[in-house]
């Protein structure tokens, strides 16, 4: 076979693979709908029976419900998971339309989308932004949200009820910097070196929160990488934890 | 006189459910398991004061629906809740942008917080 060929038949087979993965993709979220419909409507029955709408229980049905109901609602978290890591493989290997974002506004909106879980836990966010204007960064603003949604989102997670999160913003040669820091679950030492590997889950958050894909640092180290930027965090006892990255200023 | 929601459900058991729990309410309540069913009740002259839709319909999609009863006159006012199981940011965006009250993952609430919602908007 000559070179030429070789490409042909290579460039055929990607295409066959970006197929497969695109049809897997499709399964995976048509199923995940389909068991969340069941699991919902489960979840809708039990309550009845503990709310006592389908007649009083006994003490030992009661606490059944209560653990058929706490399963169902893991499961529940568990697609909720699986749907995250079907959307976040794809953003990973997806080509990178870059242009230029205000992170201001970005952080704004993302707060805004995630107010509503931060008070249902007596959660405080607080964007502190800078006294001047920050440049605007050169990156893919689809995948930007995806690494603040995470590291919100973990951080409303982990923190204490009636804790604060602080986001900050700020411009370090040529790069702008946003740091996401909680007041909650401190880093393990093994966590410290292994918390970006994928499927990796830190004992400390395992204790606070059973269900999680390990997936979420993984991608977004990824997502931060392909967006020429860096990430990284510090954790100590009593601080709590803060998350740093950094995007390129945008330059015309 | 009761407020009257319209589900836009097309799973039978979950309309059940979700119909059951609001007429315990005090609701009155109409049911739709499709488009063609839901504009039957919408186009008649009586127009419900909120509309529960699921976005996953076997005729048309729910974003459909949504657009077709914001550019109605008659409709255009009648607050929707979304109630799906699909959870995406792009569905998310899409309904929002086409004028919702609320977007509610039906495995992440119980129908409890549902009428709860529905109590906060009507």
């Amino acid at each position: 076979m000559n070179p030429e060929e070789k490409i042909k038949k290579l460039e055929e087979e990607n295409e066959k693979l970006k197929l497969l993965y695109s049809k897997k993709s499709d399964i995976v979220s048509l199923s995940s709908h389909q068991i969340r419909t069941s699991l919902s409507a489960l979840k809708w029955i039990i309550k009845m029976f503990l709310d006592g709408d389908l007649g009083a229980l006994t003490t030992e049905q009661e606490s059944l419900l209560k653990k058929a109901y706490e399963g169902n609602d893991r499961a529940i978290n568990t697609v909720s998971e699986l749907l995250f890591a079907n959307k976040t493989e794809d953003i990973i290997d997806k080509a990178y339309l870059f242009a230029k974002i205000d992170l201001t506004e970005l952080i704004d909106n993302t707060i805004f989308d995630f107010s509503g879980e931060a008070y249902n836990r007596g959660i405080e966010m607080l964007f502190l932004k800078p006294n001047t204007k920050i440049h605007s960064v050169n990156g893919n603003k689809d995948n930007i949200r995806v690494v603040l949604q995470n590291l919100l989102e973990n951080a409303i997670k982990y923190s204490n009820m009636h804790g604060k999160i602080f986001i900050t913003l700020k411009e370090i040669d040529g790069m702008v910097q946003v740091s996401v820091k909680d007041t909650g679950v401190v880093i393990s030492e093994e966590g410290k070196s292994k918390i970006f590997e994928k499927f990796y889950r830190d004992p400390e958050a395992q204790k606070r929160e059973a269900v999680g894909s390990g997936i979420g640092l993984y991608t977004i180290k990824k997502i931060v990488e392909n967006n020429k930027g860096k990430i990284w965090f510090e954790s100590e006892k009593n601080e709590g934890t803060t998350f740093f990255f950094t995007i390129p200023i945008f330059k015309s | 006189m009761a407020k009257m929601i319209l589900i836009i459900e097309d799973d039978d058991f979950l309309q059940g459910l979700e119909a059951k729990k609001l007429k315990k309410e005090g609701y009155d309540v109409l049911t739709a398991m499709n488009s063609v069913e839901a504009f039957k009740i919408l186009n008649s002259n009586t127009k419900p004061d909120m509309i529960l839709l699921d976005l996953l319909l076997p005729d048309v999609d729910g974003f459909m629906i949504l657009k077709r009863i914001r550019e109605d006159e008659t409709l255009k006012k009648i607050p929707v809740i979304v109630f799906s199981n699909l959870s995406e940011e792009k569905d998310i965006r899409e309904a929002n942008k086409l004028g919702i009250s609320d977007f509610m993952v039906k495995s992440n609430f119980t129908l409890d917080e549902l009428a709860d919602k529905i109590k906060v908007l009507i």
